[in-house]
């Protein structure tokens, strides 16, 4: 069976540029080793923080337009493609499956909201459960003892560091009898009205006139903008969520909006399939083959799109000898330092010399050649897989996929839309 | 200035120092022990983990095995608890010569070192990853050890019987009185404090820094060549038993299981300074070269972290300068200063090796009792390490099944290497420190595969929890810490480390956002706000 586009991977990237070329009518296969990197994520939308930051918050779109040609955000189309992709989220959350849950911002301007050690983080779009954490109201940070991958008293002293009056609650909260609980099973616990309405009659009488409340990112993975509305109501006063390290119950719910609209829109997904090479060779590839188990599998399309992800994720590899390769069609990457050249260097905060290496692609997000001719025409790289950008030290990871994602889609359905001139 | 009185003043918290400390204060000595960092942190805490059989030296250097044989059955009984008795082989891999197996036998013999020739198949069903090619294999009695737990046993024990214990200070000068050492000024590195200490003698048990502690008490002509050698950990245990080549010592000859990871190690280079040991690509390229003739697939297998230690080989002017520093004694040297130099209450000991620690420590306040007229007899052969009472060896489930015990009271904080939060909290009291690599040091915390990946934020949260530092140095202690692991990492990052590595920049850079934190970031590492000039790059 023939589909019209196979996308590889499932997170932000290959899960956006799937149901947007579902929404668009093609008939897409999701192909992807397991469930992506969502469930890293902290969910929020961050397109642009540093180091192009002049100052906070400020312009994202502007701070885009003065980005080097080729950085994924000038591949993908600058700023107005970056908007375009926000406007096109905000819209597939609201749509989706959590009543209520909906993300807000845009390019305008970053919000710096808290992370789980107190540092304000700059982001352009975020859940409205987590939006209260903008501004220089006194906070409240409420973490629970059975959660280690969140310490609120860290939170609120670096927090009132930056002139922001903080204190730190902890609770406690009995999960499953055990003496550790995840942020995944926080959020099922909090899921349950019960237990959060106990939460809430813990937290009602220490609450100080004035006071935020910020809570880890747990607010429940079925509904969580009812969780956090009936929190705001109980304690009557902002409530907002704070990211977590992994597992992200804020990308465990991305990833059930995008994965729910893609089923709506009758695209199929299978997971544990590992693409291991290209079908076929030359300007247009036939498909991909992929590895379930142990035996190999072909699947055929028109469209291919990348989207596998980074060094993180095994979507780019370095072997012993200092090689690197994509992995799926082994595509060539640009960005390596040159043989005997140093690919890192000693400290660890300074932007590492093969930090930007990745698939190089046109203006098309088509893969290129060392002559900056596209290697195959039907090919399509998004995501972290893509050259030129250092994501997490740029705060610019979720922006680039997000936008990559979509843009391939676009380019894909644009090409299809216009009348076939060259056969 | 605050000062101390102590009958002795030993320099240096290695596996000597510590060991000179505790047959000190077993002989009912007043004793001060000084290091300028932690204990262990120098050359003891930066080898691969190998309790010598003698094996590695009965060709070359019989006496020295014999040595090896004799402490080795020593510190299995005294330090029981950091042994995991793995026994070892010596293997002939494919291109080497089986000859050699011969000469191997006979130093066995005349080191007085057991012995057993197995077949290959027996070898290989023993060590199913070895490679398939090996011609001979030799069974002998290698174990691990724990160094960081002898080290703290070894200090333990001494502090129980009197002594005191200060990592973190550094000896800033000796003071002479004549022609004799009568104390120290040492610098409380935490504090700044400084604090003057008298004693009757001073033991220089500084290992590679010897020569510069020596010159501080007048004494000249001191050499200590510092030999880097560098090891790689491997993540997993890619074998069980210690696994040597059978030849003349060379690089890349010996790969430990030690804990969760296996070690290999390791080169030989002659270095410039012992606190300036850079590894290079090549060294790294070479050892895992090594690693694949070993065990195939060794390439493929994951590297996890790289580092360099240094041999203190003593050397006298008869040797000259070589760039070899194999051939070196391995031997340890005892410079008893009074006959050698005219300076009484001043030792120093240096050279020799972890295996023979004791011996060296005993020998070492032999000729202090000597030199006093005392009659005190040492007693570290015989007297069993705090913590090792019931002769029990470690086994690597140990931690595993201390875990099992405790998972519905007791979170885990590291899960690479087991570490729970009481132990933990518990730790950070009783060590009273600031630094997360103190913590490191003491529990393996950060050490597995994720190197801290985890751990690291939850470890910082703790630590500020309990009151041991506030926001701002939490964070710096956290930015210190990453960049204490990096230096082991980035030499070695290709495949799954380096997934990991970015898995890692993903957690503090992306979503912590550790390197932008408001607050006091003096003596940090430098934070990345160099902006490059966008403008400039847009073509």
């Amino acid at each position: 069976m023939s589909h019209d586009a196979i996308d590889v991977g499932t997170g932000v990237a290959g899960l956006t540029a799937a149901v947007r070329l579902a929404e668009g009518g093609a008939r897409v296969l999701v192909l992807a080793k397991g469930v992506g990197s969502t469930h890293l994520t902290g969910a929020t939308i961050d397109v642009l923080g540093n180091p192009y930051m002049g100052s906070d918050p400020f312009n994202v779109g502007e701070a885009i337009a003065r980005l080097p040609a080729d950085h994924p955000y000038a591949r993908v189309g600058g700023a107005p493609a970056v908007a375009a992709a926000l406007d096109w989220l905000r819209a597939q959350v609201a749509d989706g499956p959590l009543e209520g849950y909906e993300y807000a911002g845009g390019l305008e301007r970053n919000r710096l909201l808290p992370t789980a050690v107190g540092a304000l983080k700059p982001t352009a779009m975020a859940p409205v459960t987590m939006l209260g954490g903008e501004g220089r109201d006194p906070v409240a940070v409420v973490g629970f003892r059975q959660l280690k991958d969140f310490h609120p008293a860290l939170v609120a002293d670096n927090l009132a560091r930056a002139g922001i009056a903080a204190r730190s609650i902890e609770l406690d909260v009995a999960v499953e009898g055990r003496a550790d609980a995840n942020a995944q099973a926080l959020a099922r616990h909090f899921d349950d009205p019960a237990a959060r309405g106990a939460v809430a009659g813990q937290l009602a009488g220490r609450m100080r006139a004035g006071e935020r409340v910020g809570l880890p990112a747990v607010l429940g993975l079925r509904d969580p903008a009812r969780v956090w509305r009936e929190l705001e109501h109980r304690l009557g006063r902002p409530v907002f969520e704070i990211p977590t390290l992994p597992p992200s119950a804020p990308g465990m719910r991305l990833y059930a909006i995008l994965r729910a609209a893609l089923r709506r829109l009758g695209g199929r997904v299978i997971l544990g399939a590992a693409v291991t090479g290209p079908l076929g060779a030359g300007a247009r590839l036939d498909g991909v083959r992929a590895a379930v188990g142990r035996r190999e599998v072909v699947h055929r399309a028109g469209e291919v799109i990348l989207a596998t992800g980074g060094f993180a994720a095994g979507g780019l590899v370095l072997d012993s000898r200092w090689a690197g390769r994509e992995a799926a069609l082994g595509l060539p990457l640009a960005g390596m330092p040159a043989a005997g050249e140093p690919r890192f260097t000693a400290g660890y905060f300074d932007e590492q010399p093969m930090a930007r290496a990745g698939v190089a692609v046109d203006g098309e997000l088509r893969p290129v050649g060392r002559d900056g001719a596209p290697a195959h025409a039907n090919v399509r790289v998004v995501g972290a897989s893509l050259a030129g950008a250092a994501p997490w030290r740029e705060k610019s990871g979720d922006g680039i996929s997000l936008s990559s994602g979509h843009r391939a889609a676009e380019l894909i359905l644009g090409a299809a839309a216009r009348p076939a001139v060259a056969a | 200035m605050t000062g101390l009185s102590a009958d002795v003043l030993v320099i240096g918290g290695g596996a000597t120092g510590a060991g000179v400390a505790w047959d000190c204060a077993l002989r009912g000595y007043d004793t001060v022990l000084v290091d300028r960092g932690d204990l262990a942190e120098g050359t003891s805490g930066r080898f691969h983990g190998l309790l010598h059989s003698g094996g590695r030296y009965v060709v070359k250097d019989p006496s020295a095995a014999h040595e090896c044989v004799v402490e080795n059955a020593i510190v299995r009984r005294v330090a029981a608890d950091a042994i995991e008795d793995t026994g070892g082989l010596f293997v002939t891999p494919p291109g080497d010569d089986p000859a050699y197996g011969d000469r191997f036998l006979a130093g066995s013999a005349e080191a007085g070192m057991p012995v057993e020739e197995i077949t290959p198949a027996a070898a290989l069903a023993r060590e199913p990853r070895l490679n398939p090619g090996l011609q001979r294999a030799f069974a002998v009695a290698d174990a691990s050890v724990d160094v960081w737990k002898l080290v703290w046993g070894l200090a333990r024990g001494a502090s129980e019987h009197g002594a005191r214990v200060l990592p973190y200070h550094r000896v800033l000068a000796l003071r002479r009185s004549g022609d004799a050492v009568t104390g120290a000024r040492v610098r409380n590195e935490l504090s700044g404090e400084e604090l003057e200490i008298e004693t009757g003698f001073t033991l220089n048990a500084s290992g590679a820094w010897a020569a510069e502690i020596a010159g501080m008490a007048g004494v000249e002509g001191v050499h200590v060549a510092p030999g880097k050698g560098i090891m790689i950990a491997m993540n997993h245990r890619l074998v069980n038993t210690v696994i040597n080549r059978c030849v003349m010592p060379t690089d890349g000859d010996i790969l430990v299981p030690i804990r969760t990871v296996s070690v290999i190690g390791t080169t030989d280079i002659r270095s410039a300074h012992p606190d300036d040991l850079p590894v290079t690509q090549a060294e790294v390229d070479a050892m895992l070269d090594d690693g694949e003739r070993l065990v195939p697939g060794f390439r493929e297998a994951r590297a996890m972290r790289v580092w360099a230690g240094v041999r203190p080989l003593f050397e006298d002017k008869k040797t000259g300068d070589t760039d070899s520093t194999r051939d070196v004694s391995r031997s340890h040297a005892l410079l008893d200063h009074a006959e050698r130099d005219g300076i009484t209450g001043f030792l120093t000991i240096t050279g020799g090796k972890l295996t023979t620690y004791r011996l060296m420590a005993q020998d070492t306040v032999d000729a202090m009792v000597a030199q006093r007229g005392d009659d005190r007899p040492g007693t570290t052969a015989s007297t069993v390490l705090p913590g090792s009472s019931e002769g029990k060896h470690y086994t690597l489930g140990t931690r595993l099944r201390d875990r099992e015990a405790h998972l519905d009271d007791d979170q885990i904080v590291c899960e690479c290497e087991l570490i729970g939060r009481r132990r933990l909290e518990d730790t950070m009291r009783a060590r009273g420190t600031r630094n997360l690599d103190d913590l490191r040091r003491s529990l393996r915390l950060g050490m597995g595969p994720c190197q801290g990946g985890f751990c690291m934020y939850r470890a910082t949260g703790l630590l500020h929890g309990i009151g041991r530092l506030d926001g701002p140095e939490a964070v710096g202690s956290l930015r210190f810490f990453l960049q204490e692991r990096w230096k082991g990492v980035w030499p070695i990052l290709y495949g799954d480390q380096l997934r990991q590595a970015r898995l890692d920049d993903w957690i503090f850079q992306g979503l912590l956002d550790v390197e932008h934190l408001p607050g006091d970031d003096a003596g940090l590492p430098p934070g990345p706000d160099t902006v490059p000039d966008a403008e400039a790059a847009v073509t």
